[in-house]
């Protein structure tokens, strides 16, 4: 007999599953949105990316060693956590300030609450917040397409002085809701456009088609379930379909609040991190109801033009909540005392 | 593997491991080898463990009680063979770690062949008293052998407080790998339909279902044409049911077969339904016929780790080292030695540990098959992706019970349900973290046991 035999619990197989598996699929389900954003804003976009993602790795790392832990980078996780931040900025924004978002996702995001796991906030979107409370200018600079403005075949970082910038699709949303005017005409003009994303925006949310091919991914290889996103969105098109019922030249229609800013990409790739979402299917819709109810008041209601990250970490931070008050009954009901 | 119509009924969550019943799923039942020792626990039920009735030195002959029942869930053991009594002594148990036992020399010569049952022409279950078939049962020492080992008497017994109005024959057979039942359907096929016969006129049910997964159409083909062929079909309804794992969940059967919900804490016969094995059914036919007692069973010798597989028919007591080595013995790659299925089956470390009545799988695998990250246990960080809330078939919340178990907050574990848990494997089979989700619980349990003294320790 082989001395080799061991003893464990049962079972004794499982499913070729693993957390760099999860993590390699939303990687994946983001590059139709990295192509585009390297079709629309060119070289820039494509270093911010790679430079968000390798200092993400790296800042894990370190921590890594800091903690004396073993090293997890290889669960990818770092990684995702680049893109999505890189994805969810403005596309003209400095090399230095992605470093300085990515080192604060990571560090304050992540590390500081255990690990992966363990944080109570989507890193990406503490990144994010951070940048956007420290550097608001930088973070509110957008830029043309390169498609849309042919004089300006590469956004270089010699061209970032001189980049025209554009308003924003929510931008002009504001704007109309201000001027009660406008809408309308926002609404006929644009539409097409916030599909394709050959608008102003942040690098990952302009083109709406490569978000919805990456969730789609997503969707079919089971990597998320379909609550979060479909309880955002549906949310979000009620609530700006009540403000459009309500004046159709104040507001835009629902339809165009879907395509605009990070909804869609923060309904597929936001709203969903595991980690910080709630673990039930009822408490997935409460969250997602949330995230969509709370991004359309404040871009109806409130003075930011965009809410996503905002709706998103305020969520984050009542999902403990949302868990306690969703939990799950057995299949043979509660027990009789 | 071919299936026919695939069927509908289900429940919620499950896995759906790959079968692998390929192996051995068609070949037929052999004599198994006889090995030179046979060591019969003295407990192989759930209940009160059986005190010996013999001593070391004894002879014995097949068929002799060698263990009485002196508590009412009990049920006794005989010897499986004619022999001498070596000692009476502790044996490795894949659950207690050692455990009573009566070790057996057999005769010289002695061979296990299975007796032929012959169903009687005009058998007529009518022409049996209840209580002499629950006597009957209880003498031949029959428990679930479908892996509880629950005193088959009791269960059928009928219960004037709760009338147990359906009888589920559980022939699901959901772990991988594992094909006893199956064969016992397709080649015992009157015997079974003798037992379900007798098993329903001892509990008094006025409605019998068989139900099968739909990954077995020859075990459906072949019950429906006998059943037919006795003109029972109207009698025993066949329910083919999806084939999921873990189907074969008691709790999981009546809800698919039957539509009800066992409430927790409950067990079937509180919703009036008996549910019992095939085999188990095929031993109580034995028993009320032919008078034989509980001695030999059907095990499957499988997995990639040994050299040859089959189904064979062995004394109760012989030791799966035996078995291996009539099977060619184990190969290099092999890794680990599982009484039952790779799901819920216990790995064992000792491979004298003998086979019980309850057991009816060993398989032995090989590193490949359990996977590079559990085979070295790599555990990481649970990232709440919620999987295994979707496959759990109670509903559960295992992460949630797991981590409260890990961190000793075991009020925190009783408040997600942590008796609840049937213990399929479910959780940690899809966990992405490679959490040992299963482990935590089944420790959680019996922390819990101790903590409200039902345990020693």
């Amino acid at each position: 007999m082989p001395e080799n035999i061991t003893v464990t619990f049962a079972p004794h197989i499982s499913k070729p599953l693993s957390t760099r598996r999860v993590m390699l699929d939303v990687a994946v389900a983001l590059v139709p949105a990295i192509a585009a954003a390297g079709y629309l804003f060119r070289v820039h976009a494509l270093l911010l990316i790679g430079f968000c993602v390798a200092w993400c790795v790296a800042t894990e790392w370190v921590c890594n060693l800091i903690r004396k832990k073993p090293n997890s980078v290889g669960d990818l996780s770092a990684v995702v956590t680049g893109i999505l931040l890189a994805l969810s900025v403005p596309p003209a924004l400095p090399l230095w300030a992605g470093a300085v978002g990515s080192v604060v996702a990571i560090v304050v995001g992540k590390m500081v609450f255990g690990g992966l796991g363990a944080n109570v906030f989507n890193p990406a979107m503490v990144g994010r917040a951070f940048l956007t409370a420290s550097f608001g200018m930088l973070m509110t600079t957008w830029t043309v397409p390169a498609p849309v403005d042919a004089g300006l075949p590469k956004i270089a970082p010699e061209n970032m002085v001189n980049t025209r910038t554009q308003a924003t699709p929510l931008a002009w949303s504001k704007m109309a809701i201000k001027d009660e005017y406008g809408a309308k005409i926002y609404n006929e003009r644009q539409f097409a456009h916030t599909l394709t994303g050959t608008i102003g925006g942040c690098l990952g949310e302009t083109s709406s088609l490569a978000v919805l091919l990456g969730g789609i991914y997503l969707l079919l290889r089971r990597t998320i379930s379909i609550h979060i996103p479909l309880a955002v969105l549906v949310s979000a098109f009620v609530f700006a379909g009540i403000a459009y019922l309500i004046n159709q030249d104040a507001y835009m229609q629902p339809f165009f609040h879907l395509t605009s800013g990070g909804l869609l990409f923060g309904a597929f790739f936001i709203a969903t991190d595991p980690v910080t979402a709630p673990l039930t299917r009822r408490g997935m819709w409460l969250f997602g109801i949330g995230v969509g109810t709370i991004t359309m008041l404040i871009r109806i209601v409130g003075e930011y033009p965009e809410g996503v990250m905002f709706s998103v970490l305020l969520m984050n931070a009542v999902t403990p909540l949302i868990d306690r008050l969703c939990k799950r009954v057995p299949a043979g009901g509660k027990p009789r005392a | 593997m071919a299936t026919t119509a695939q069927a509908s009924l289900s429940f919620a969550g499950g896995v759906h491991p790959p079968d692998s019943k390929s192996f051995t799923e068609d070949q037929g039942i052999q004599p198994g080898p006889l090995a030179a020792h046979l060591a019969v626990f003295l407990s192989q039920h759930i209940g009160a463990p059986c005190q010996a009735a013999v001593q070391k030195g004894d002879t014995v002959e097949a068929g002799q009680v060698i263990g009485e029942c002196h508590a009412f869930v009990c049920a006794p053991v005989h010897s499986p063979v004619g022999g001498k009594v070596k000692e009476i002594s502790l044996q490795s148990h894949p659950v207690l770690g050692r455990s009573p036992a009566v070790v057996i020399e057999p005769n010289a010569g002695t061979q296990p062949a299975k007796p032929p049952f012959n169903r009687p022409q005009d058998f007529d279950p009518a022409a049996y008293e209840s209580e002499r078939i629950c006597e009957a049962v209880r003498d031949a020492g029959i428990v679930g052998m479908g892996g509880a080992g629950f005193p088959t008497s009791i269960k059928i017994q009928p219960d004037p407080k709760n009338p147990k109005e359906t009888l589920l024959i559980n022939a699901c057979e959901c772990e991988p790998y594992i094909t006893c039942d199956y064969r016992v359907m397709l080649e015992w096929t009157e015997q079974v339909i003798t037992g379900i016969q007798l098993i329903q006129r001892a509990c008094g049910a006025s409605n019998v279902f068989m139900a099968i997964e739909d990954n077995k159409p020859k075990a459906i083909e072949r019950i429906g044409a006998s059943l037919k062929a006795l003109g029972l079909s109207e009698k025993i309804n066949v329910v083919p049911v999806k084939t999921k794992y873990p189907q074969g969940g008691e709790r999981q059967l009546i809800k698919a077969a039957l539509g009800k919900a066992v409430p927790t804490g409950a067990i079937p016969p509180n919703i009036g339904v008996v549910v019992s094995n095939v085999a188990t059914a095929a031993a109580v036919a034995e028993a009320v016929v032919d008078n034989r007692p509980l001695t030999h069973r059907v095990v499957t010798v499988t997995g990639e780790g040994v050299t040859r597989r089959g189904n064979f028919y062995v004394p109760v007591g012989t030791p799966v080292a035996t078995m291996i080595e009539h099977c060619g013995g184990v190969t290099t790659e092999a890794v680990k030695v599982v009484l039952g299925g790779p799901m819920m089956g216990l790995a064992i470390a000792d491979l004298n540990t003998p086979i019980t009545k309850a057991g009816g799988a060993v398989t032995v695998l090989t590193k490949d098959q359990i996977g590079k990250a559990k085979f070295e246990r790599q555990e990481t960080a649970c990232i709440r992706c919620g999987r295994c809330l979707e496959v759990c078939p109670e509903n559960l919340n295992p992460t949630k019970i797991a981590h409260a178990v890990k961190n000793n907050l075991l009020d925190v574990a009783e408040r997600y349900y942590i008796s609840a848990c049937i213990e399929c494997g479910c959780c940690s089979y899809v966990c992405p973290a490679n959490i040992e989700l299963t482990g935590y619980i089944k420790t959680g349990k019996i922390f819990l046991a101790r903590q409200k003294k039902k345990m020693p320790g």
